[in-house]
């Protein structure tokens, strides 16, 4: 068996990690600004993975330096292109930023349910109907009548 | 004369950084810049098209051969749908003028010249950079309305679009790495060898759920009812009407050009399927006219999915008059909805306040539910014969989800119907019935006289219809205009 850890390997695994702790961070964390900061990891793994897919090891930086015969050099398509990625997801997350700011000065909290609640109820009030979904007051019924406040946790040891 | 359709992207977008400073100095030459450079935009591919446009052509930027350089493929469907960028970005103009609109028309400059570039664009890195800028316009004029819930309907936007550029771009990665070409026709050709295998596959799935947040796709279609609520009503008619059909297009020469895999398709009928069952049901419950115009676009870009997942081409006519009939549609209806915006019981008896907007209303509703003389008869029925002519199961339950969702759609739409044709309630005559009137009535119209057009000439249409999507199927035709060279051999 000749699969050694290799570093491209390592540099792959990063790369895809990095995506998935950048998603994960976006759907699980619960303040807005922290979202934006997981979609700039989730982007930093895909520019390495666009960096990856034109590297080699045994080949110098892509610039002619002489005329003769040039040494095996890394594909530069994918430079470019990173460039390019960083320039937009840069922009992008200057805008995120800038609207996080206006959000912060109108609502006064960055919490993300308490930002999409007030949303919600904004827009229902503009538009002059009811709301569809609350997420603080649920469809049905309650499925269990409250308990007491001294007996709460005690629910399930009884039979 | 081709070369004048590279103008198409960059005028507008040079309009877009020079009209801020232009304003500074003369506001009237400002404010007639935008719409003029979208009439010459207009011009350039009207005149293409009457001068016995047959044959697709292919223009390299800056003068570099296609597989190195960057490369437009304009065919029929391209130019359609370029001029239809043109046309609704001068339809949808944001006329308005006060402190803001410098800022406002530079960005929807920027969007017409993103989404021409989304039509025209040959290359796959290239449609990513459109597809951003395109993006980043959106995100500006959604946020324009200044209110708070725009704004945080425009982050939550922002973010989900994020996610779909991350997986985009790991998508672009992929193919990279297995072909070391980005131009579409290259690919074409390196594909049956290279991308036929579980990457490719992994590649078209995450270039399709990160291409589908902007085509309302099933799961990443979360911020059409926000941002459809909160922006203004034009741009929601460009966002619903125009954008994402654009992104429509560069799936579907994804699977036409580079991944034929069944899985493929049989993933876009799937997602299809759940959008057309979520979004009628969701524009069902719907008591409000955006919000109910909203997710009904969602379901009705879920039908032109399943349209798209049959095999060998063979939806091809279906997606393209589904696609045009939404967008003719569903702009006119948006335009309605700019004055009877709010809750639908309020608009009890408007049919007596203005019987043009009611009529037209009727008209769009018909026709997107399937009557037979207008456009949107053909176009579904089209779509029916060639779900009945498959035999696997998923595609009769494509069908059967299909004409469920028919009536469903006829029920809500013929319930706001008898609403407007109503008489006022007692407790609310004293208020104000809302009017629809003035532009908006008068971009309606057009939509309107545009169908009715469609339904007399349904002939003529048809056959061309067919012609356009002949042309591109024709995979050979794409390779082979876009690179002579290198169409005989391997690179």
């Amino acid at each position: 068996m000749t699969s050694a850890v290799t570093p491209e390997l390592i540099l792959y695994i990063t790369a895809i990690g990095l995506i998935t702790i950048g998603l994960a961070g976006v759907v699980m964390s619960s303040h807005l600004f922290r979202m934006v900061l997981a979609l700039v990891i989730a982007e930093a793994g895909a520019n390495l993975m666009l960096v990856l897919a034109g590297y080699r090891w045994d080949a110098v930086a892509p610039i002619l330096t002489s005329l003769a015969e040039p040494a095996a050099m890394v594909d530069p398509v994918p430079q470019a292109l990173v460039l390019t990625a960083i320039v937009i997801g840069v922009g992008i997350q200057a805008l995120a930023v800038s609207i996080l700011i206006r959000i912060h000065q109108r609502y006064a909290t960055l919490d993300r349910r308490e930002a999409a609640e007030r949303m919600d109820a904004e827009i229902a009030a503009t538009l002059g109907v009811p709301r569809d979904i609350s997420q603080e007051e649920p469809l049905g019924e309650r499925p269990l009548p409250p308990l007491p406040a001294d007996r709460a946790n005690m629910r399930g040891d009884s039979p | 004369m081709s070369t004048n359709l590279v103008l198409t992207i960059a005028l507008p977008l040079l309009g877009a950084f020079l009209l801020p400073v232009l304003m500074r100095s003369s506001v009237a030459i400002a404010l007639w810049s935008g719409p003029a450079i979208l009439i010459y935009g207009c011009w350039i591919l009207a005149e293409l098209w009457l001068s016995g446009f047959t044959q697709p052509v292919s223009i390299a930027i800056g003068g570099f051969a296609p597989p190195l350089g960057i490369n437009l493929y304009v065919d029929s469907l391209a130019l359609l749908f370029a001029f239809a960028v043109q046309l609704l970005g001068l339809i949808f103009w944001p006329f308005t003028l006060d402190r803001e609109s410098a800022r406002r028309q530079s960005l929807m400059l920027l969007l017409v010249a993103a989404s021409s570039g989304l039509a025209l664009s040959g290359d796959l890195f290239n449609l990513y950079v459109f597809y951003e800028l395109a993006a980043v316009a959106t995100f500006g004029l959604a946020s324009a309305s200044g209110s708070s819930a725009a704004y945080v309907a425009t982050l939550r936007y922002l973010i989900l679009s994020g996610i779909g550029s991350v997986l985009t771009l790991f998508g672009i990665a992929l193919i990279y790495s297995q072909t070391g070409t980005l131009n579409l026709a290259h690919l074409a050709q390196l594909a049956p060898q290279q991308l036929n295998n579980g990457l490719g596959l992994a590649a078209f799935l995450t270039i399709l759920i990160g291409i589908g947040v902007k085509a309302e796709l099933f799961p990443v279609n979360t911020w059409v009812p926000e941002i459809y609520a909160t922006a203004s009503t034009r741009l929601s008619a460009f966002l619903a009407g125009l954008l994402s059909k654009l992104a429509l297009l560069i799936i579907l020469r994804l699977l036409l050009l580079i991944f034929h895999q069944p899985e493929a398709a049989q993933v876009i009928l799937i997602l299809g399927i759940l959008g057309v069952i979520s979004g009628e049901l969701a524009a069902w419950r719907a008591k409000e006219m955006k919000r109910m115009l909203a997710f009904s676009s969602i379901g009705q870009l879920g039908m032109i999915f399943i349209a798209m997942s049959l095999p060998d081409g063979k939806g091809m006519v279906a997606v393209i008059a589904l696609a045009l009939h939404h967008l003719v549609v569903k702009s006119g209806l948006f335009m309605l909805a700019e004055d009877w915006g709010g809750a639908i019981q309020r608009l009890r008896g408007s049919a007596k306040a203005s019987p043009l907007g009611a009529a037209l209303f009727v008209l769009f509703s018909l026709s997107l539910v399937g009557m037979p003389p207008l456009p949107g008869f053909w176009a579904k029925f089209v779509l029916i014969t060639e779900l009945a002519g498959q035999v696997e199961p998923l595609y009769l339950l494509g069908l059967a989800v299909f004409l469920l969702a028919t009536v469903v759609e006829a029920s809500y739409l013929f319930r706001v119907a008898a609403i407007l044709y109503g008489n006022p309630a007692e407790e609310t005559l004293g208020e104000e019935i809302p009017k629809s009137q003035g532009l908006a009535l008068l971009s309606a119209s057009l939509f309107g006289a545009g169908l009715v057009a469609t339904a007399l000439l349904i002939a003529p249409v048809g056959e061309s219809l067919q012609a356009i999507a002949a042309q591109a199927l024709d995979i050979d035709l794409y390779i082979g205009t876009v690179s002579p060279v290198i169409s005989g051999g391997s690179q």
